[in-house]
């Protein structure tokens, strides 16, 4: 036991805490991603044992658990272990931390239990309003406090990290900020600006709403607020997963990381640009002017930059790798690369889907382009790309090195774990495309029901029925990869502790931080350009949405629309309103 | 920071530096993903989308192109 | 900085793809003119929508020209109208606000395709050139029963589309003997003259009338129906105007100077 150098040895304190955010976001991809197969065999009419009315409550959680809950816990153990490792210290104080994510467990618990209110009758609550919760959709207040103690208790986790590199600062006053660290650091800042924005629609104008305070609300101003932070969001899932590729993809390729200033170029993009982009998810909206979308797209546009150049970068250092491990020639190189290794080739292979992702999401940023594919089935293709693939897959690959690390005990099957990644890349390939294609002949997204009474959808190549099957067999794939990474998991957990894990390290650099301008690393300096922007991009629509509709909108109340519950209210309402 | 990083890797054949090193398959790589992204757009755009007619239009602005482009 | 040179021409490559999307989005304006939905059309208070000017009757108008507009109330789970008529070679704007909650107005298989969003008006010019069958879909979730939301756009060809109406008024029941009359009221939702032919048919006796209604307003023609010529008992009769056809029927009956004999309003 006493050569072993793994997490757990260095930060055993640390660990435990990384574990536990670990098993939340394992917990909540069982659920979410269980959910999504009742969702998918549901919606193509293969098996159904829900009633279409309740699909949208199943699709809330699936939405909340996997692309809040999953991908943030998941992400805060990464965070802790990068500034940890990188910085070589201990966090300051772990009753602190272990508070905040006690604080995200709460918000997370009574998010839960108000969407699972929408199918079960002993619990009076409901929040059936999917992960966009757009008023006036109304859920129980709980739900939106749920979210606010989630978001708080991350806000915290961020405060943890700086506490920590500002500790080390102290003591290496001119050391450069170590690149898992700068990843980090940079990630958190712009996760405090863009979070703002959702914290503010939710205290100021969706919980006083909610709770009965206020009697109105202004759905678009609540609407560009979630989208202030709802592009950004991605971003936050996304960072995780490029920190992965920067520092362990060229680790395991065999070689090391290409250039670590253009690392330190692209966080610093992201950090600047992630947020002032939000409003082109509403390029469709009423109520904002062409001009403000057409900045939106152009800073979108820009976005591509830092993702082009990490495609770039990341890819290099697997070549350098395979080199060094003696592979040659123009391609030939790519046989030399570790792929019996499931943490390389997941992580590879999710990389290879977000180049595909990379495609779609150009589409989406084109302002008018989005006539053809907003809000159809092709949004779903993209993101299940994005946040399913490259960093879902990512996340997994980058399990079966962490949870070794963090628990002290060896991964149960590699063959199993290899054969996973393998599975959930097969069944996303069948369920993306499908998606993708249906979405150009207009098949739209969060609908419980496969085709309409009064037209039929018309595709240009292939068939509704083969779409569907396409997306029937992703899911069934992909759920039985989710199965099997869960087995792993819970086996290797409950073995037994292994003096084989291999050191806690990431890749070092060809080109390394004394290349990088000293400016690179000014955090004050790029939060304030980025705030800039974001006041650039923002001032004028939300003035204008607000000039319009006013602060609280023109007495528009709740809607919780149900017939379930008390169909003689409906009917009464549905009359009053008939002209 | 310096011990957090790799030193040994078991399986490694040669050392290559910076300077010394190309990345000419990456280039390649990312050269046929440049052409797929530029294909791909253009059939996106011009066949997918001005094709899927009728569009959206401004009520005074030209149309020189009709929506049938495809 | 240290940056190797396939790097650089790399970063020249992404510009280039970067500028070229955004030039080809700006062509799309400027060429095709696609333009996108903003806040020209304005906000509504959605409990005001029965009775704005605009939505309190939703359905076709007649501009002038080839122009029409569309207005459309959407609400959980339907849109008002839910069948939509329009000719080809026509140019369409649409004017979408919803009662409720946030729905979109989705025609399948076409770039027409808007949020609705309560408080707000969406406007949408669409050329149709060519006539055809759409679906129309909401693709934003609205509720329950979002799944069942749909309606119908139908481009009808151009010489089949008008915006003609037309209700009678007749009575049930009149007195042998009398005269009695049956009124037909033609409007025009054209901003042409609408020149037609309203043609009553009852029992064997046709008459036809030649009827001009101006743009955007309504003509009564009066039929004068004598009962001598029908005699006593129930008659069918159908008034038709072009494609519209409006039928009942009217009994003559005997005028024996029983009490309870009060039909017709004949002046005989």
């Amino acid at each position: 036991m006493a050569m072993r150098n793994a997490y757990v040895d260095q930060f055993p304190s640390e660990a435990r805490l990384i574990s536990a955010a670990f098993w939340s976001s394992f917990l909540a991809l069982a659920i979410g991603g269980s959910l999504g197969l009742v969702q998918a065999l549901h919606r193509t009419d293969y098996l159904r044992f829900i009633d279409s009315v309740d699909y949208y409550t199943v699709l809330t959680a699936h939405g909340v658990l996997l692309a809040i809950t999953f991908t943030i816990f998941f992400l805060v153990g990464i965070f802790t272990w990068a500034v940890t490792t990188s910085l070589d210290r201990g966090l300051e104080d772990l009753r602190f931390s272990w508070a905040w994510y006690a604080m995200m467990v709460v918000g997370t618990v009574l998010v839960g239990v108000s969407i699972l209110g929408g199918v079960v009758d002993s619990i009076d609550m409901q929040a059936d309003v999917l992960f966009t919760f757009y008023a006036p959709l109304q859920a129980h207040p709980a739900f939106y406090v749920g979210l606010v103690l989630f978001v708080v208790g991350t806000w915290l986790a961020g405060a943890d990290w700086f506490r920590t590199w500002w500790a080390w600062r102290g003591e290496n006053p001119d050391e450069r900020i170590p690149l898992p660290t700068f990843m980090t650091l940079t990630t958190t800042l712009f996760w405090y600006l863009c979070t703002l924005g959702v914290a503010l629609s939710i205290l100021v104008l969706l919980l006083p709403w909610s709770m009965g305070i206020v009697d109105s609300v202004n759905p678009l101003l609540s609407r560009t607020l979630f989208w202030y932070f709802g592009h950004a969001v991605v971003y936050f899932w996304l960072m995780p997963a490029y920190m992965m590729w920067y520092i362990m993809l060229p680790k395991l390729s065999g070689g090391k990381l290409f250039s670590d200033p253009l690392a330190r170029v692209v966080f610093v993009l992201f950090l600047l640009l992630s947020t002032p982009t939000g409003i082109h998810h509403q390029y469709l909206d009423p109520g904002i002017a062409e001009g403000y979308k057409f900045i939106a797209m152009t800073n979108t546009m820009f976005l591509l930059l830092p993702s082009l150049l990490t495609a770039f970068t990341v890819v290099a250092s697997m070549e350098h790798g395979a080199r060094q491990r003696g592979g040659t020639g123009y391609l030939g190189w790519l046989k030399a690369l570790p792929w019996r290794d499931p943490v390389f080739t997941g992580m590879a292979l999710a990389g290879l889907m977000f180049a595909a992702a990379g495609f779609s999401g150009m589409i989406n940023a084109g302002m008018n382009i989005n006539y053809l594919v907003h809000n159809t089935w092709w949004i779903v293709g993209h993101f299940h790309l994005t946040v399913g693939t490259a960093v879902a897959l990512t996340f997994m690959a980058a399990a079966y090195w962490f949870v070794p690390q963090v628990t002290g005990k060896q991964l149960w099957n590699r063959s199993l774990a290899l054969g996973q990644v393998l599975l959930w890349f097969v069944g996303m390939t069948f369920m993306s495309n499908a998606m993708h294609r249906s979405g150009l002949f207009g098949m739209p997204r969060r609908t419980a029901e496969p085709q309409y009474q009064g037209f039929n959808f018309e595709p240009a190549a292939g068939t509704v029925g083969e779409i569907n099957a396409q997306v029937a067999l992703g899911a069934a794939l992909l759920t039985i990869a989710l199965a099997l990474f869960l087995l792993n998991m819970v086996m290797t957990t409950i073995g037994g502790e292994s003096d084989a894990i291999p050191d806690n390290t990431y890749a070092g650099t060809l080109s390394g931080p004394e290349d990088a301008p000293v400016v690179l690393d000014n955090l004050k300096l790029w939060t304030a350009i980025a705030t800039v922007l974001v006041v650039f991009a923002y001032t004028l629509p939300l003035a204008s949405i607000i000039d319009a509709g006013g602060l609280f909108g023109p007495g528009i109340e709740g809607f919780q629309l149900t017939i379930g519950i008390d169909p003689a209210i409906v009917l009464e309402s549905v009359r009053e309103v008939m002209p | 920071m310096a011990s957090a990083t790799e030193k040994q890797e078991t399986d490694r054949v040669r050392e290559i530096g910076h300077d010394e090193y190309d990345p000419v398959g990456t280039a390649i790589l990312i050269g046929i993903y440049f052409l797929i992204l530029v294909l791909l757009w253009l059939f996106m755009y011009f066949v997918e989308f001005l094709g899927n007619g009728p569009t959206v239009v401004g009520a005074l602005q030209p149309v020189l192109l009709g929506v049938g482009l495809a | 900085m240290n940056i190797h040179t396939y790097e650089k021409v790399w970063l020249a490559a992404a510009m280039v793809l970067i500028v070229g999307f955004i030039a080809t989005i700006t062509y799309g304006a400027v060429g095709p003119g696609i333009a996108m939905i903003d806040d020209e059309a304005g906000s509504i208070d959605p409990a005001e929508i029965n009775d704005d000017e605009r939505f309190a009757e939703p359905g076709v108008e007649h501009v002038g020209g080839n122009e029409y507009e569309v207005t459309v109330v959407a609400q959980a789970w339907s849109y008002s109208p839910a069948e939509i008529e329009v000719p080809a070679n026509s140019e369409v704007t649409f004017y979408v606000t919803s009662r409720d909650v946030t729905h979109s107005f989705s025609v399948v298989g076409t770039n027409v395709n808007t949020m609705v969003i309560p408080g707000q008006v969406s406007e949408m010019t669409v050329q149709f050139d060519e006539p055809g069958e759409y679906g129309i879909l909401c693709n934003e979730y609205c509720g329950e029963y979002h799944h069942t939301m749909e309606g119908k756009l139908n481009v009808v060809p151009e010489d089949e589309f008008d915006l003609t109406e037309l209700s009678v008024e007749a009575p049930d029941e009149v007195d042998a003997g009398n005269e009695t009359t049956i009124t037909a009221n033609v409007s025009n939702g054209m901003q042409e003259d609408l020149e037609t032919t309203a043609t009553l048919e009852i029992g064997e006796q046709q008459s036809e009338r030649d009827v001009t209604v101006a743009g955007d307003s309504t003509e009564q023609v009066e039929f004068t129906v004598d009962t001598a010529d029908l005699g006593e008992g129930d008659h069918d009769w159908t008034v038709t105007v072009d494609d519209y056809e409006e039928s009942g029927t009217l009994s003559v009956v005997a005028d024996d100077g029983n009490a309870s004999a009060d039909g017709g309003d004949g002046d005989a």
